[in-house]
């Protein structure tokens, strides 16, 4: 008996122990110093938000024929990027600029490659989901669709309550932003050999790339101006950042006028402001995985790490022909940091090295961030 | 005493707020005289885009010594119109129309007080404070996905295209040059909203949007589609905007949008 109102006290007091712990928080696969990301108050971070919008990221029946999702572009093996210099949507249009990587996207103070306004994700979703200019997924006007397949879908319609338990109708095209923002957002991964180096294990890069690694971070090079900081862009925030910092720059790819100007369906953040001075600026990537991530810039007109190098070093490619023939190193609007650079074979090399230690295989294969898909069993049913 | 209090009541209705009439504006697309839609060919021309928001349609009586305008109170509904703005949606999905939607609406109700009307003027805009709120929260008419612009922030004020066999021009307009972030948006650089007027538009006839003033904004010959989204970079822009009277350099509107006519029966 005794031990009966033992094991029973001991059952209140647990309870109340667990009734009085704080909501549990979001487990976050990193560790000091990388910072939380921010996540805006209106969206917290759940396993389960997480996990359902992992499945609508997958989703093809959220495009106008079945054919695409947000994965079809962001494909986890190549960093979520897609491998081609143009993206495609689902009707076969072209976009005007290559897919960007979403690993560590959610430390991105501003999203896509020149879009000043654009500082969440769940606003950033509905541009793909419902444009038109170019088709994406191409479900403008087609809401009520989406709707009813969040109702009738049975993982959907039995975890978006759980989801989103304070909802009285869960089932909106808002939800569905939010649990693909929260699954986009945990995408987050510094586990490579680079950080490995970081956190004290000075065997994790070789004698090269620590040389690559020297010259990346050098005045000479200037690389880690615009490709800085712990996730290797000058556009980065947290949960803790005290100072927005957003980054757009001209490298030198175009000057097609002989006056700064780049192809008319990439001008950069000039398309957003209408200021001269903004022609040719975008958004500098982070350079985590780059060496996955090819071909490179806005519009992929480099196919590979090398001619990036040799772009850089030259200050600013040369067109000799065509319709966007000119010569980027005399762009007016070319940012101050890309002055050129002689490399050695061997340097060159080095620094190529660098690049390709900043590969992060956890993030290329971990399963909490593939196609729910492709198992046999229903994500949810194991 | 209460029979008094009623004829007072009872005058001062007649009197002091004359009888209101209910009016219907309606839209019709044309490529000049004929007119057009999704699957109708004019002259090797289809339609693959109308749409557009109306803000604020006044219509102008003359009372003798004075010209008097009359704001038309809108009458809300569940899916075309509230209490400020309208949709107008002249495609049905069908044909040429790839981008389209199945429903339509073509006019305007609202009423004004009874009266002999000569003159209408309209905006064709969404207004500020309302533009840059968040699309999933709007109620119609600014529910409608297909109208919002996620990149731009904001509504897309005009949609309208053509084809022809192997050529074509789409335009979209709405602001541009916005400051801030998508939910906290500041101003925009170029507003780019239209203004219409219709001096000898009388109640009954009907408002063309003549899809042809469009074959003077691009070049329909030379195999090349093109596009204005009311970039400030895009050159296509330029004389499309001069077309609908906004100055493409500002964003101001500088006078009455071209396609928009009194339909002559």
């Amino acid at each position: 008996m005794r031990h009966l109102i033992i094991a029973a006290a001991a059952v209140v007091i647990g309870l109340g122990v667990w009734w009085l712990l704080p909501e549990p928080g979001y487990d976050w696969p990193i560790e000091a110093p990388i910072p939380i990301p921010d996540v805006p108050a209106d969206n917290p971070m759940t396993d389960v938000k997480v996990e359902l919008g992992r499945r609508l990221f997958y989703d093809k029946r959220l495009s106008i024929n079945g054919t695409t999702s947000c994965a079809s572009c962001h494909i986890q093996a190549l960093a979520f990027t897609d491998g081609r210099p143009l993206s495609i949507g689902a009707t076969g249009e072209f976009h005007p600029r290559s897919s960007m990587s979403l690993v560590n996207v959610a430390y991105a103070s501003r999203l896509t490659w020149a879009n000043n306004l654009l500082d969440k994700l769940e606003d950033q979703a509905l541009t793909p989901l419902l444009g038109d200019n170019p088709i994406e997924m191409g479900m403008a006007g087609r809401d009520a669709e989406i709707v009813e397949l969040l109702r009738t879908d049975p993982v959907y319609s039995r975890d978006l309550p759980r989801a989103f338990p304070n909802d009285a109708d869960p089932y909106s095209i808002l939800n569905l932003v939010r649990s693909t923002s929260a699954f986009v957002r945990s995408i987050v991964s510094f586990e490579t050999r680079y950080d490995d180096f970081l956190k004290g294990d000075v065997d994790a890069l070789t004698a090269s790339e620590q040389r690559g690694m020297d010259l990346f971070f050098s005045e000479r090079l200037e690389c880690f101006h615009c490709h800085g900081g712990f996730n290797f862009t000058d556009s980065t925030t947290h949960a803790n950042a005290t100072v927005e910092r957003v980054g757009y720059h001209n490298t030198g790819l175009y000057n097609i006028d002989g006056l700064g100007a780049y192809p008319t369906e990439n001008t950069g953040l000039f398309d957003m402001t209408g200021q001269r001075r903004d022609m040719g600026r975008f958004r500098a990537p982070s350079l985590r995985n780059i060496a996955v991530t090819a071909p490179y810039m806005h519009d992929g007109s480099i196919a590979t790490l090398d001619e990036v190098i040799a772009h850089y070093a030259r200050a600013g490619r040369a067109v000799e022909e065509g319709p966007n023939a000119g010569d980027g190193r005399l762009n007016p609007y070319k940012s101050e940091f890309v002055r050129g650079f002689e490399l050695s074979d061997e340097e060159h090399a080095d620094l190529l090295a660098f690049l390709n230690a900043l590969t992060d295989q956890n993030a290329l294969s971990n399963p909490r961030w593939s196609d729910p898909f492709a198992a046999a069993t229903p994500v949810g049913e194991q | 005493m209460r029979l008094i209090a009623a004829t007072t009541v009872m005058i001062c209705l007649s009197a002091c707020s004359p009888p209101r009439e209910t009016v219907t504006i309606e839209f019709e697309a044309r490529l000049g005289d004929q007119p057009i839609d999704c699957e109708t060919t004019v002259d090797g021309i289809a339609m693959t885009d109308l749409r557009f928001y109306v803000f604020s349609p006044v219509l102008f009586r003359d009372d003798g010594s004075e010209q008097v305008l009359e704001y038309v109170e809108l009458a809300e509904n569940d899916r075309w119109q509230n209490r400020d703005l309208v949709l107008i949606d002249l495609e049905n999905g069908a044909g040429a129309c790839r981008n389209g939607t199945v429903d339509t609406n073509a006019i305007i109700i609202g009423t004004v007080p009874a009266g002999d009307y000569e003159g209408l003027s309209l905006r064709v805009e969404v207004p500020f404070e309302v533009n840059h709120a968040d699309p999933l929260a709007a109620s119609p008419p600014l529910d409608d996905s297909t109208m919002h612009w996620h990149w731009r922030s904001g509504y897309k004020f005009l949609r309208a295209g053509i084809e022809t066999e192997d050529d074509g021009f789409w335009i979209h307009v709405g602001s541009a040059g916005c400051e801030g972030t998508v939910g906290d948006i500041s101003g925009c650089r170029y507003s780019n909203r239209m203004v219409v007027f219709l001096r000898d538009y009388r109640l009954g006839e009907k408002v063309v949007f003549d899809l042809s003033e469009l074959t003077h904004m691009a070049d329909l010959e030379d195999s090349t589609p093109t596009d204005c989204s009311s970039g400030p970079a895009e050159e296509s822009c330029g004389p499309a905007f001069m077309r609908l009277g906004v100055d493409f350099d500002t964003g101001e509107a500088l006078g009455n949008g071209s396609p928009w006519r009194v339909a002559a029966e």
